[in-house]
C-alpha cells in the first residue's frame, strides 16, 4: 500500500500540472498511467532512442514538456508507469495492476485525470486497416514521427482534424482532402472576436490553417466520409454531403484514392473510473459527451475525488493543465499547506476564464450534426470487438429488446476488450433515435471492474483478502474459520 | 515489403540503426524505439489481425491501446498490442487469427 496526501491517475497535462503545484506546497504526491513514458496523448513524446536536436516542427513544444516532466524526478513524487487502474475500492484508493506493481494506492485526495479517447462514429468500412483514429494518427506522429500513409484524406468533424492534417502535411505526407461535417466557413466570421481572448492559441491555430493553404489541401465543409473501401487495406474513401440534422445525400457522393484514412469526430472524455466511484455524471455534446459535474474547484459530487482535463470535460491542453494546477492547489490548501492560495486561485481562475471563452468559440464553429446514424447499413460493424452489426441491432430493437441494455446483452455489443469505449456511444445513439429518449436520460449498462482488462499475472502483489463465506454447512469451510 | 522510408519523418532527428523483424515471414525494418505497428505501417502494411467471426482483416486503429484491433502474435505470444510494443531485432511477428489461443 502506497498512501499519500494526493493520488493522482494520468500522467498526462492535467495529472503533471496538479503533481508539480502540489510538491511545490509539499505534499506527497503518486501519479499511476498506463504508457511505458509520461506526457498522456497531446505531450506523447518519441523514445529515448530517437537522438533529437529540437529544430524539428514537431519539437516546438519540447521545453514545455520537460518542464512539466521535470516533476516526476521530485522525491515527494512516487509515479508508476505502465500501471493500469483497474478499479477504486473506495473513494480515496486505487487498485493498480502491472506485475510487480499491483497493489493499492491510498490518497488523502484522489485526482481522475484519465484523458480522452476518439468519439466512434461507424461507417461501412471504418474497420479496415488504414482507417485510423485522429488520435492515433496523432500519436504515431509522436510518438513514432511516422505518418500512416503516402496519400491520406482526414475526415470527421472539430478542431483536432485541422491540427492533425497540419502535423501530416509538415510531416511531408500528401493529405488528400480535410472533410468537415461542420459549415465551418460562415460560422468562422461570427466567432472571430471571442477567439482574441486566447492570442497564443489562436496564433496556433492559424498556423495550422496555413499550412494546409500552402499546400494545397482542399478543406471540404459540410461533408462527411460515408465509406471506406478496399481488400486487405483502405483504398479509398467515399464522401457525401451531410446536413446538422444528420441527414446524408449519398445521391452526391465522389471517391477519393488513399493509403490512409484518419478518421476523427471529436473526444469523448473517459469516465469510467467517475462512473465506477459514483460521481455524478452529465452530458454535454459540445464538451465530448459524458463529463464529470465539478465545482469550480474541479471537485466532483464526491467528496475529495477531484476530475480535471479532457477525461472530465474536453476543453484541450492549456484548460488542462490549468484545471491541474487549481487541483493541486485546492487540495495544498485543505490540509493547510498552500499559504494564500487564495490570490494564486484567482490567478489560475482567471486564465481558465479567458481560455475557456476561446473554447467556446470553437465549439460554436465545429458544432456537428446532432448523429451520423445516417451512415450506418445493415452490414456496417457497429460493435469492433464482438463484430455486431446495425442489422443485428436492428432485429433486436424490432424484437422490442432495445434498452441499450438488452441490446448488450443479446447481441454481446459492448462486451469485447475495448470495455465498450468503441460502441456505447453509438448504441446510446441509436436507442436515443429510436426511442426519443434524450441520452442523458438512457440507462447505460453498469460499470465494473476490472475497468481495464488485464492479465491475471498482473496483479501478483494483490493483497487477497480471504473469502467472506455464508454459513452454510454445505459449503467447504476455512480451516481457521471454526 | 519495401521500406517506404519517406513515411518517415526525419527532420531533426537521428532514429540510430537499423534492424529487421520479420512479420509472418517477410523482412520489415525497423529503428530502436519503434512500435511493432509503426514499423508496419511505415513498410506500408496496415494489417495485424483477422477477425473471429467475419474474418476481416483488422490493424492499427486507436493508437493508445483502447481498441485492441493491432494484437498480433509476437514471438509466439497472443494478444500483443503492437501499438505499444516495442519492435526488437529478430523479433516473430505474426497475424493473429480469431481471439488466440495461448499455448
Amino acid at each position: 500500500m502506497i498512501e499519500v496526501d494526493l493520488a493522482i491517475l494520468g500522467a498526462g497535462p492535467a495529472g503533471l500540472a496538479a503533481a508539480g503545484e502540489a510538491v511545490a506546497h509539499g505534499l506527497r504526491v503518486a501519479v499511476v498511467d498506463d504508457n511505458p513514458r509520461a506526457g498522456g496523448q497531446y505531450f506523447r513524446q518519441p523514445p529515448a532512442q530517437f537522438r533529437r536536436d529540437g529544430g524539428s516542427w514537431f519539437d516546438k513544444e519540447a521545453t514545455r514538456v520537460a518542464e512539466l516532466l521535470r516533476v516526476l524526478d521530485h522525491p515527494s513524487i512516487t509515479y508508476l508507469p505502465d500501471t493500469v487502474v483497474w478499479d477504486v475500492p473506495a473513494p480515496d484508493t486505487l487498485a493498480v495492476a502491472g506485475g510487480e506493481r499491483s497493489g493499492r494506492v491510498r490518497g488523502r485526495a484522489l485526482l481522475i485525470a484519465a484523458g480522452a479517447h476518439d468519439r466512434p462514429v461507424p461507417f461501412p468500412g471504418w474497420t479496415l486497416p488504414g482507417v485510423i483514429s485522429a488520435g492515433g494518427a496523432q500519436n504515431l506522429l509522436k510518438g513514432n514521427r511516422i505518418v500512416p500513409g503516402r496519400r491520406i484524406v482526414v475526415a470527421g468533424n472539430g478542431p483536432l482534424l485541422f491540427v492533425v492534417a497540419a502535423s501530416l502535411v509538415r510531416a511531408g505526407a500528401e493529405v488528400a482532402a480535410v472533410v468537415e461535417a461542420a459549415p465551418i466557413n460562415r460560422r468562422l466570421l461570427h466567432a472571430w472576436p471571442s477567439m482574441l481572448a486566447a492570442p497564443k492559441i489562436l496564433r496556433q491555430a492559424l498556423d495550422y490553417r496555413l499550412s494546409l493553404l500552402r499546400a494545397g489541401v482542399p478543406v471540404r465543409t459540410g461533408m462527411t466520409v460515408v465509406a471506406a473501401r478496399g481488400a486487405d487495406a483502405v483504398q479509398d474513401a467515399a464522401i457525401a454531403p451531410i446536413a446538422l440534422d444528420g441527414s446524408v445525400d449519398r445521391a452526391v457522393s465522389e471517391t477519393i484514392a488513399c493509403d490512409a484514412l484518419v478518421v476523427g469526430f471529436g473526444l469523448t472524455p473517459s469516465v469510467e473510473l467517475l462512473r465506477l466511484i459514483g460521481c455524478e455524471l452529465g452530458y454535454n455534446r459540445g464538451r465530448g459527451g459524458w463529463l464529470a459535474v465539478r465545482s469550480d474547484r474541479m471537485e466532483t459530487s464526491v467528496a475529495n475525488v477531484f476530475a480535471a482535463g479532457d477525461g472530465a470535460a474536453i476543453g484541450g491542453v492549456e484548460i488542462a493543465l490549468l484545471e491541474g494546477r487549481l487541483v493541486g492547489l485546492e487540495v495544498a490548501a485543505r490540509l493547510g499547506r498552500a499559504g494564500n492560495a487564495e490570490q494564486r486561485r484567482a490567478a489560475l481562475r482567471d486564465q481558465l476564464d479567458r481560455t475557456d471563452k476561446f473554447r467556446r468559440a470553437i465549439e460554436a464553429i465545429f458544432a456537428g450534426p446532432s448523429h451520423y446514424l445516417g451512415l450506418l447499413t445493415a452490414d456496417t460493424v457497429v460493435c469492433r470487438c464482438e463484430e455486431v452489426t446495425h442489422g443485428e441491432l436492428q432485429a433486436r430493437q424490432a424484437e422490442a429488446l432495445d434498452s441499450m441494455i438488452q441490446l448488450k446483452s443479446t447481441t454481446r455489443a459492448g462486451m469485447g476488450r475495448c470495455q465498450g469505449r468503441n460502441c456505447m456511444a453509438t448504441l446510446a445513439s441509436i436507442v436515443s433515435e429510436a426511442s426519443g429518449t434524450p441520452i442523458a436520460g438512457l440507462n447505460y449498462p453498469r460499470t465494473r471492474p476490472p475497468v481495464r482488462p488485464i492479465a491475471i499475472g498482473d496483479l501478483l502483489h494483490e493483497p487477497i483478502p480471504p473469502p467472506d463465506l455464508p454459513a452454510d454447512p454445505h459449503l467447504p469451510r476455512r480451516q481457521n474459520a471454526s | 515489403m519495401s521500406d517506404k522510408r519517406e513515411q518517415r519523418v526525419d527532420d531533426g532527428l537521428d532514429r540510430g540503426r537499423a534492424f529487421q523483424f520479420s512479420v509472418d515471414g517477410e523482412t520489415v525494418t525497423a529503428y530502436p524505439g519503434e512500435s511493432i505497428a509503426a514499423a508496419m505501417l511505415a513498410a506500408g502494411r496496415a494489417a495485424a489481425r483477422r477477425t473471429a467471426k467475419r474474418r476481416e482483416p483488422r490493424g492499427y486503429h486507436c493508437g493508445m491501446g483502447v481498441c485492441w484491433d493491432c494484437v498480433m502474435v509476437v514471438d509466439g505470444v497472443t494478444d500483443t498490442r503492437t501499438c505499444r510494443t516495442e519492435a526488437k531485432p529478430g523479433m516473430r511477428v505474426e497475424t493473429q487469427h480469431g481471439v488466440g489461443q495461448r499455448t
